[in-house]
């Protein structure tokens, strides 16, 4: 198969496509593939011009830990998890993320996302214990990778600018839940940063590699006030 | 206030961190890539403590398992901290909002693992590692705000900084700037993780890849009983890595078996009664070798609604990558490698035999002695994470700042250019690719003499083959400079092995397979 990758040597160069050969194995996923590709001998084009090693983020390889997001196939998903299977024709193009600025080849740099977190308090101080009913959404949104996938397809979201996304609504749901003392600074960081301009597409939701409810954190943020 | 420079953002970074934090220290705490990403979400399980003792369980019976299953070479003063403060750790990661699972008292709930006299496994679902790992990101994010943690991303640890016996901070490769950038502190800590990369493909992450005690080692910090390798029993082989299937399933009655013609022969439970699927890791995965048969875990009795409630991450991967309904079909496992038990040697307050260098988590060889017990392992991250703070804020500091280190920083600097106009034959990837090979065929679950001697002439030629690695991306230089120190770790690691020439816990010797009380230290 013909593997397209869109590629920029450091984040102020200019990005560039190259294409690979790759001999398709059904059982693979993308991020093997890259891993396959990275460990030739010499790292070759379609054209046979030797070329660098490609730079992409991986830790867990197994949809756990959200380093290897990206766009394949004009589809934003794991690496990890997109199974060479799935690949329609002969053709796959590989993308970094778009809402988030390029580091290098498909590695971008997503530290806005913690950034925002930090910028209004995202934390519990005081504990209040936790109501037994809550806990099956508690512990889908604890699972929360930040990979960046649901700011991806957010039709509302520009890099993170005022309304922070997903990921930030389900933090503040885990904050609010449990917090005696930062309940109500964090409804009103979310009014401001989520509720004021999410347009409920729950694309976010479609997304998620380990199906967060979203609407679940959305429906308790809102019960309260 | 001083100053403490963390190494590594997973559940033991993060926990030291905290606790440097909450004493009032001023933390600087580096990772390439952010805690999320840390191989600590991996960890499946559960975290062990006594909460309760009205099962008979006891603290006392807590250290002992913990002993036992390390074959009496962990040292009982640490266990015995370890396993008395476990309860304490629970209900502070519970108060950081750890989504612990949960009875209709809303009770924390235990499950039965492996090698434990009595069930004492508190768990988040099959997901333990992650929920631990999503609450103290927001623990630490409090200090981070006020000002007492300071985040800093995308750097690599390129070296120590030590003089005299003493350790004054690091050098890491920045990759934005692409320059190695120096950070001084009073105190360092190490919480690297593992050394995966020696054996390819794992259960854990790829960032593990052990440059960090190999480059440590070459600066004269001492790394003790590498041999000691855990072969998890139950992973499920793919094309990309080894897939963890949690010792839950097991805790939850699942069940080893071979085929012999069309019976099943469940020789875990014919060895060692009915108890036998929760023998000790080491234990298990020996037995498993020892069958050479293909093995299966069955737990399709406990159905679906069972299944699916209890261990949902596990039908979730079973069925993602490789098409496996475990509620209607057994698991084909095989043993792979899990966990190190060996690592930096450190002292019972974490530091290393290099003053105010300390290691903690997995990077650290403390309590797990020649096996660690399922569930200990998170627990040690935790708790670890205080004793290092404990220590430090009872350390007096000391005035460095005539200590210099710009030659090291601008050596390092020209080292780094001088690799990036390598033209060499040899690339990186498939030396890596050789090592873990050579790993594999002579490091496995049971070792000699021949084998290992082979693997350190095939790591002796590996060594030489990279003094002629090609650079295959100037732009990103962290894995031409990394291969050599993670050799020499892979050459320790077998010579430690061939010099144990006895049989203990994870290290079996077929040529010396009686446990000597020579090596007991």
């Amino acid at each position: 198969m013909r593997v397209r990758i869109k590629r920029q040597e450091t984040a102020s160069s200019k990005p560039y496509w190259q294409e690979f050969n790759y001999d398709r194995e059904d059982d693979k996923t993308v991020a093997g593939m890259l891993d396959d590709i990275n460990g030739r001998e010499i790292i070759k084009d379609v054209g046979g011009n030797v070329t660098s090693r490609i730079e992409w983020e991986c830790s867990c390889m197994q949809g756990m830990c959200g380093a290897c997001a990206m766009v394949i196939n004009n589809k934003p998903a794991l690496a990890c998890e997109y199974f060479l299977r799935d690949v329609k024709g002969d053709t796959l193009t590989i993308e970094p993320l778009k809402v988030f600025p390029t580091v290098a080849d498909l590695v971008v740099d997503r530290d806005i996302i913690l950034e925002s977190f930090k910028k209004e308090n995202v934390y519990i101080e005081e504990f209040k214990g936790t109501e037994s009913e809550e806990y099956e959404n508690m512990y889908l949104a604890g699972k929360c990778l930040k990979c960046g996938l649901c700011l991806e397809v957010c039709p509302n979201y520009n890099r993170g600018r005022k309304f922070y996304g997903a990921a930030f609504a389900n933090d503040c749901y885990l904050v609010k839940s449990r917090s005696k003392t930062n309940g109500d600074s964090i409804k009103k960081s979310y009014r401001k940063h989520f509720e004021n301009y999410c347009s409920k597409s729950l694309s976010c939701a479609d997304v998620c590699p380990v199906n967060i409810t979203t609407l679940a954190s959305i429906a308790s943020m809102n019960r309260t006030h | 206030m001083k100053k403490v420079l963390i190494i590594g953002s997973g559940i033991a970074g993060l926990s030291s961190a905290i606790e440097c934090a909450k004493r009032n220290m001023e933390v600087t705490l580096v990772s390439p890539y952010s805690s999320e990403r840390a191989q600590s979400v991996l960890a499946a399980g559960g975290i062990n403590a006594v909460i309760d003792d009205s099962n008979g369980d006891s603290i006392e019976s807590h250290i002992e398992d913990t002993l036992k299953a390390g074959c009496n070479i962990a040292g009982r003063e640490a266990v015995t901290g370890l396993c008395t403060e476990a309860p304490n750790v629970i209900r502070k990661l519970e108060k950081w909002g750890t989504v612990f699972s949960v009875d209709e008292k809303d009770e924390i709930k235990r499950r039965a693992f492996g090698g434990q006299s009595h069930i004492r496994t508190c768990f988040c679902g099959a997901s333990t590692g992650k929920q631990i790992v999503t609450a103290l990101v927001m623990e630490a994010r409090r200090y981070e705000i006020q000002g007492l943690i300071n985040r800093r991303l995308k750097l690599y640890f390129y070296s120590a900084l030590i003089k005299n016996g003493k350790c004054f901070g690091a050098l890491f490769y920045n990759d934005d700037s692409d320059r190695i950038e120096m950070i001084r502190a009073d105190f360092v800590v190490f919480a690297t993780g593992g050394q995966n990369a020696l054996f390819g493909k794992t259960t854990g992450s790829t960032l593990c890849d052990g440059y960090v005690h190999g480059k440590l080692f070459t600066q004269g910090v001492n790394l003790k009983n590498l041999e000691f390798i855990q072969y998890h029993p139950t992973t499920l082989e793919t094309s990309q890595k080894m897939l963890l299937v949690s010792e839950a399933v097991r805790g939850e009655g699942g069940r080893l078996y071979y085929l012999d013609g069309d019976k099943r022969v469940y020789f875990m439970e014919e060895m060692y009664g009915e108890n036998g699927n929760l023998m000790t890791r080491d234990v298990v995965s020996r037995c498993m070798y020892n069958t050479g048969k293909d093995i299966f875990l069955d737990i399709t009795f406990l159905g679906e609604e069972q299944i699916k409630k209890r261990l949902p991450e596990v039908y979730d991967l079973c069925m993602k990558y490789r098409g496996i309904d475990i509620t209607k079909e057994s698991i084909p496992v095989t043993p792979s490698v899990n966990f190190f038990m060996g690592g930096i040697a450190v002292h019972n307050n974490h530091e290393s035999n290099i003053k105010r260098l300390y290691a903690v988590g997995e990077c650290a060889s403390i309590y797990h002695g020649a096996n660690r017990l399922g569930g200990n392992a998170l627990l040690a991250a935790m708790y670890g994470g205080r004793v290092v703070a404990e220590s430090i804020a009872k350390s007096e500091t000391e005035d460095s700042s005539k200590e210099d280190f710009a030659k090291e920083l601008s050596d390092a600097n020209a080292g780094i250019d001088e690799l990036k106009n390598t033209i060499g034959n040899s690339s990186v990837m498939s030396i890596r690719n050789s090592l873990a090979n050579i790993m594999k065929t002579n490091l496995g679950i049971v070792r000699d003499s021949d084998r290992l001697y082979k693997g350190i002439n095939d790591i002796e030629n590996a060594i030489s083959s990279s003094a002629a690695v090609r650079c295959d991306n100037r732009n990103h230089i962290y894995p031409i400079y990394s291969l050599q120190e993670i050799l020499i770790l892979a050459k320790a690691t077998l010579v430690c092995a061939l010099s144990r020439k006895e049989s203990r816990g994870a290290h079996y010797r077929s040529d010396y397979t009686d446990t000597s009380d020579e090596y007991f230290l």
